[in-house]
């Protein structure tokens, strides 16, 4: 998903804060060493051997020529399709568990993509390895594939548990199809996809109990048993320790909550050490404010402004209950912090220019990003209405600071002004070496996807174009 | 999304031709049976049983007492080594079995039952049936059945039995081991011992 409802800015109308007023840079601000992509190129080809390898059992217990019959070689395919869905089910938890490393080296915007391929991926094995088995079982036995679900729940060990386990993965499936997905709230579809643990859990025991490759010990056996204790650890790791180690370290706290629209308030946060928290304009945290009604969800919010080693800043746009309750947050609130992730940032620049694109709310990552980008970067920001425009003095300064040029394009999206500019052509006039920049897109998924379609046919390289996506 | 379907129909159609590859009589399996011909009679390995009976003979019966050792060495395909070690000591079992099976020469066709062993799942008896000096089917009498002991059962019954299987293919009881069925492709495997002993 890309950014929607979870940030926005604006102007600062409230009294100014205590913490440092709006000078975001008080320090000339290095521009980040680029990070890329060689990281998750090795990880896909990682991934890519050990489904091989995870597959490689089934190849070498099997004689060639076994598969005679129409029974066999079903279930042999059920098999197969097991082992891959055995993998992919740890590899996604694995994706997820938020390692270090995998955010650094592959990047929330592409895990949440990879994350998203192979659990559609890992849903239909799922779904073929239950079918083939039924129905090669249910062949070998010379009985209806109803009675084989009987037989199979009823004197199989575990198999209770796997049936739960397959149902509870559609269900999330099913919950994270687009269209279904944004008719639940938010906090729904988040517990839902919180039991895909129960998954990893129910799915354990028939593996090992039936699994024609797992049930003997061996090596098979025992690095199979490994590779879960892997996940599990990197699990601890990534939602555990990480973000106690950063939490300890940083005791952040709000300091002060502004208002800067009508329906867009700023929260400003202080905390120890902040001079050595490495972190890039452009990514995001999630986040968890230590209030009665607020502590049992993290959300992510993009900070709203550089590192400057004093305060850290997100703006958020008043949605639903939890942003609303944000705006009524005590200076002085613990703040649980999860990151900082996300590889929109200026790091993951190829070129040397960048062209930034953001759509109302979507300012708040590219305002932080202005900071490092090298000079001359373009900015085009649209807004429905002049209202609608949030940090815009900031944004002035900045331009002015960075050398950047900043328009602003307010109206609908189909009022001829933004319609012509949001075109190639109109891109092209804009910004004429658009096709050598990295672009930026940050807003509303209407915009993002008219936006990369027109820079596509600009003749701008997929690679250069970068998403802010960052919703699991 | 796109990729995501991708993945899921090349992991479709690679599951399919791994299934096809190990579901066709592969060339590794013609290499395992060469070696074991080739010994007694490297001109003609596939020659007709009843056409040739010395051939055949000592091929089963070069292949029940010694089995682990003669089969398993063929398996590599190192025609050069295997050739000449193993000759020699098959042309003495050869002698004694020879005039026997020649009185079988007709091509009658015999069953015998090997003797029945049971391990931790079941019961296990295997038959055979013999015409000349070749096995030309084999049929499991009993396996363990009743749970997933029908499955492992059906896997090995796939494996090895019929006139298509592993037993006839081989001509012999050095099987491959089924997967998730090693107790009952080894009684198996005992069961059939004891009958080719009893048939030759």
């Amino acid at each position: 998903m890309t950014h929607s409802h979870t940030h926005a800015t604006g102007r600062r109308t409230g009294t100014s804060s205590r913490h440092g007023g709006r000078s975001a840079a008080p320090v000339p601000p290095q521009i980040p060493a680029r990070r890329g992509p060689g990281g998750r190129r090795l990880l896909g080809v990682l991934l890519l051997v050990g489904l091989l390898a995870s597959v490689l059992p089934w190849w070498l217990g099997t004689p060639a020529g076994s598969l005679r019959s129409a029974a066999t070689t079903v279930t042999a395919a059920g098999r197969i399709s097991g082992l891959i869905a055995g993998y992919l089910l740890l590899v996604q938890v694995l994706m997820m568990s938020r390692l270090p490393v995998l955010e650094r080296w592959i990047g929330g915007e592409h895990l949440a993509r990879w994350h998203r391929d192979i659990g559609a991926t890992l849903l239909v094995s799922v779904l073929a390895h239950m079918s083939l088995i039924l129905v090669g079982y249910a062949d070998l036995r010379n009985q209806s594939i109803l009675a084989e679900v009987g037989t199979l729940l009823g004197d199989y060990e575990d198999m209770v548990s796997a049936f739960v386990a397959t149902g509870i993965m559609m269900l999330v499936g099913f919950s994270s199809v687009r269209a279904i997905r944004r008719a639940l709230p938010y906090e729904l579809w988040h517990l839902l996809h919180l039991s895909s643990y129960l998954i990893l859990l129910l799915g354990f025991g028939h593996q090992f109990a039936h699994g024609a490759q797992l049930y003997k010990p061996g090596p098979v056996r025992t690095g199979w048993i490994a590779l879960y204790l892997l996940v599990v650890a990197a699990l601890l790791w990534g939602r555990v320790i990480t973000p106690l180690a950063f939490n300890l370290r940083y005791r952040l706290r709000v300091a002060d909550v502004v208002a800067e629209s009508t329906d867009t308030i700023s929260i400003y946060l202080t905390g120890e050490r902040l001079g050595r928290l490495a972190m890039l304009g452009g990514q995001h945290f999630r986040w968890r404010f230590l209030t009665r009604g607020c502590w049992w969800q993290s959300h992510p919010f993009s900070v709203s402004a550089a590192a400057n080693g004093r305060w850290l800043r997100v703006t958020v746009k008043v949605v639903g209950t939890h942003t609303a309750d944000l705006r009524d947050l005590e200076p002085g609130t613990r703040v649980w912090a999860e990151g900082p992730s996300g590889t929109f940032t200026a790091a993951h620049r190829l070129r040397e220019r960048a062209l930034l694109i953001a759509g109302g709310s979507g300012i708040t990552p590219i305002r932080a990003m202005l900071e490092e980008l090298p000079p001359g970067a373009a900015l085009i920001y649209r807004a429905r209405t002049p209202a609608d425009v949030l940090l815009s003095r900031e944004l002035d300064w900045l331009a002015q600071e960075r050398d950047t040029s900043v328009w602003y394009v307010i109206g609908s999206r189909d009022d001829p002004g933004p319609r012509q500019l949001m075109s190639p052509d109109g891109l092209r006039q804009l910004v004429p070496d658009v096709a050598r920049r990295d672009v930026y897109l940050c807003g509303p998924p209407g915009l993002v996807e008219q936006s990369v379609r027109a820079l596509r046919r600009a003749g701008v390289p997929r690679r250069q174009i970068h998403l802010a996506t960052f919703e699991l | 999304m796109r990729r995501a379907f991708l993945a899921i129909t090349g992991l479709a159609a690679s599951t399919t031709a791994l299934v096809v590859l190990k579901g066709s009589p592969a060339t590794n399996q013609v290499a395992q049976n060469l070696p074991t011909a080739q010994p007694v009679n490297p001109s003609a390995p596939g020659v007709d049983p009843t056409a040739d009976p010395a051939a055949p003979v000592t091929d089963s019966t070069g292949e029940a007492p010694t089995a682990s050792k003669t089969a398993d060495a063929p398996v590599s395909p190192k025609p050069g080594k295997t050739t000449a070690r193993p000759s020699g000591t098959r042309t003495t079992t050869k002698a004694p079995s020879a005039p026997r099976t020649t009185k079988a020469a007709q091509p009658t066709t015999r069953r015998v039952t090997g003797n029945g062993f049971e391990n931790e799942y079941g019961y296990v008896q295997v038959q055979i049936v013999v015409s000349g000096n070749r096995i030309v089917e084999a049929v499991a009498l009993s396996l363990p059945s009743g749970g997933e002991s029908d499955i492992h059962s059906g896997d090995v019954r796939n494996s090895y039995d019929g006139s298509g299987g592993e037993v006839v293919k081989k001509q012999n009881a050095n099987l491959n081991t089924v997967s998730g069925a090693t107790e009952t492709s080894n009684s198996y495997k005992q069961s059939l011992r004891s009958a080719i002993e009893q048939a030759f």
